[in-house]
């Protein structure tokens, strides 16, 4: 057995366990509990293409959420237009948003940036909050927008069971990070590493360092407004406080660094240790402890960080390949090398 | 015919004049030496050659086009290249991912960026550190894998900014040889070195700059023998044989 064939079997056998779940979990809850633990790992899967492999900290990512969400809620609701074509448009729209915040705030390095990004995400929940119309377009200020489930069928994007919502956002889940591992490997993923890390250096070798930030801001906007389009869908209800919250861009990033950002497993390793934490402060201590799960994130961010800087994606994946070794070593009983890459 | 050509190059920092009126040429094929106490302005002249800084005044020609502010991205991909006195590893990543982000200037295969990546830390006898991660090199790998990566763009150029300081003696002499192979494969190459032992026996001409103007250039054996410079640089602890 080679360390591909395994690996391999490993990503099959999560495949099927994943896509054969909903057979086997039939509560409701369970499942409403995984949609949206898929979903937030698809989220800061997304943020990983910017947060991760650009190197700098995006904490209003929840703004793109919120434009994907109330885009196609606004078209569907007020035009007609299918949810499916109106996510597409919402992508558009926060890929242009992305660019935009991107031009001024890429030239700030560390907390400025940062402190930025939560500055335009804010503006926009204000704006949001506190416009009725837009143009042509009703925003409906703080109430937001109860979707009625009339229609429901595929073309609307609507649903009666959890079922499709879990199938749906389980192969967007996969589909991002296809996406990211593929662009990892691409000439993008070595200019945004090589420009996050040490940008002089990457621009005396011909990059343009401003550049390919923004094409991942683009790229990483876009797909984070897509999953808008899914919550606001699953939810049938979107206000700005839900959609363009700071507590969503910051609970994105949280899952990141503490998953382990630049890496592809990351994201999806702290979504599975945070979303149930998450989950269940919010279900035993939402009424006297709202915050409960941001203090706790917090704790386990500060000891992740003087323990394992670069997220628990990194001893997790050391740990595997030591058991690959040692499988390989008892089948072909030879010496095995660790590769970097 | 000149690949590079400054005339009265100014670069001010404020109220310090970094570069003073400097003016100098290099033939293609040549390797030219820059040399000059710290502080004399030799890595701020490469800075706005390479794009860095926007010159104060004077100009700057490539190949026989105006420079003076292009960005430095655009011209390493016109072919000129450069290495940072104090080097700049991208630490996490391996060394082929180090260079392979530079073969990157002249492909967008990852195949092909990969292929030549290997192919430059082969000529540079670096291949056996190659998935080694760039931040545990010694201070002599991380010299070596600045000119790497360089390399790596495919430049007309190479500017090195003391690429063989902290190197044992040993280590100097390979990298003497290096540069050599590089200018036989056709590289114009622009050096500032400390290491009298070394620019002595790799340059072609040297320049000598002291509180950035120019007080001497020649052959090495003419700069050596320059009452100036031995006044103003070399010192009396310095013999030139
Ligand atoms: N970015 C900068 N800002 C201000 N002063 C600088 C800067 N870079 C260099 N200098 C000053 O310019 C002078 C020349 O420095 P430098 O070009 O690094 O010298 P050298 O490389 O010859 O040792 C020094 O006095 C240095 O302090
Ligand atoms: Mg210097």
């Amino acid at each position: 057995m080679t360390r591909q064939n395994i690996n391999r079997f490993a990503l099959t056998l999560v495949g099927v366990v994943a896509f054969g779940l909903p057979l086997v979990l039939r509560s409701p809850t369970y499942l409403h509990i995984l949609i949206l633990l898929y979903l937030y790992a698809y989220f800061t899967t997304s943020w990983n293409l910017v947060g991760g492999f650009a190197g700098v900290l995006p904490l209003g990512h929840a703004a793109f959420v919120g434009i994907g969400a109330y885009t196609s809620t606004i078209l569907s609701l007020q035009y007609g237009v299918s949810p499916w074509l109106g996510m597409i448009v919402g992508g558009i729209l926060a890929a242009i948003a992305g660019v935009l915040i991107g031009l001024p705030t890429f030239k700030m390095r560390g907390a400025y940036f940062a402190l930025a990004t939560i500055a335009f995400s804010e503006g926009i929940r204000v704006m949001v909050e506190n416009i009725d119309y837009l143009g042509p377009f009703k925003l409906n200020g703080p109430s937001g927008f109860q979707i009625p489930p009339k229609n429901i069928g595929l073309v609307n994007y609507m649903f009666i069971g959890k079922e499709p919502y879990y199938y749906i956002v389980l192969v967007m889940l996969i589909g991002v990070l296809a996406f990211t591992y593929f662009i990892s490997r691409s000439k993008l993923g070595y200019y945004l590493n090589a420009g996050g890390e040490e940008p002089e250096a990457a621009m005396a070798l011909g990059i343009n360092v401003a550049r390919a930030k923004l094409i991942a801001m683009a790229m990483s906007s876009f797909l984070t407004a897509l999953a808008g389009t899914f919550y606001a869908q699953f939810t049938l209800y979107i206000h700005p406080k839900s959609v363009i919250s700071l507590d969503l861009s910051f609970e994105i990033a949280f899952i990141a660094l503490i998953g382990g950002r630049g890496s592809i497993a990351g994201p999806v390793l702290g979504a599975l240790l945070l979303r149930p934490v998450s989950d269940f402060s919010r279900i035993y201590f939402g009424a006297t402890l709202p915050g409960l799960h941001l203090i706790i994130f917090g704790t386990v961010l500060v000891l992740v960080m003087i323990y394992q800087p670069r997220g628990l994606q990194e001893p997790l994946t050391r740990a595997y390949n030591r058991l690959l070794d040692k499988i390989i070593g008892q089948t072909a009983q030879g010496k095995v090398r660790h590769e970097y890459s | 015919m000149n690949i590079l050509e400054i005339k009265n190059l100014v670069k001010d920092f404020g109220g310090l004049r970094a570069v003073d009126t400097l003016s100098l040429s290099i033939e293609k094929g040549q390797i030219l030496g820059l040399i000059g106490p710290n502080g004399a302005g030799k890595s701020t002249a490469f800075n706005c050659i390479a794009g860095v800084y926007p010159p104060t005044g004077g100009e700057i020609y490539f190949a026989g086009e105006k420079i003076n502010r292009r960005k430095p991205w655009d011209l390493c991909k016109k072919g000129l290249a450069r290495t940072f006195q104090i080097v700049k590893p991208f630490s996490s990543k391996s060394v082929l991912y180090n260079v392979m982000v530079g073969s990157f200037a002249t492909t967008d295969k990852t195949a092909v960026a990969e292929e030549k990546a290997l192919k430059v830390l082969k000529l540079l006898y670096f291949e056996d550190k190659k998935d080694e991660r760039a931040g545990n090199l010694t201070i002599g790998e991380r010299k070596r894998l600045e000119i790497a990566r360089a390399l790596a763009t495919e430049p007309k150029i190479l500017l090195l900014d003391e690429v063989m300081a902290g190197l044992r003696p040993a280590e100097v002499d390979e990298m003497v040889q290096i540069i050599q192979k590089l200018r036989d494969q056709g590289i114009t190459i622009f050096v500032i070195e400390h290491i009298m032992r070394a620019i002595m026996a790799l340059s072609d001409r040297i320049v000598v700059i002291h509180f950035g103007k120019k007080i001497a250039e020649g052959s090495p054996q003419e700069v050596a023998s320059d009452e100036n410079v031995i006044k103003a640089y070399l010192g009396d602890e310095y013999v030139v044989s």
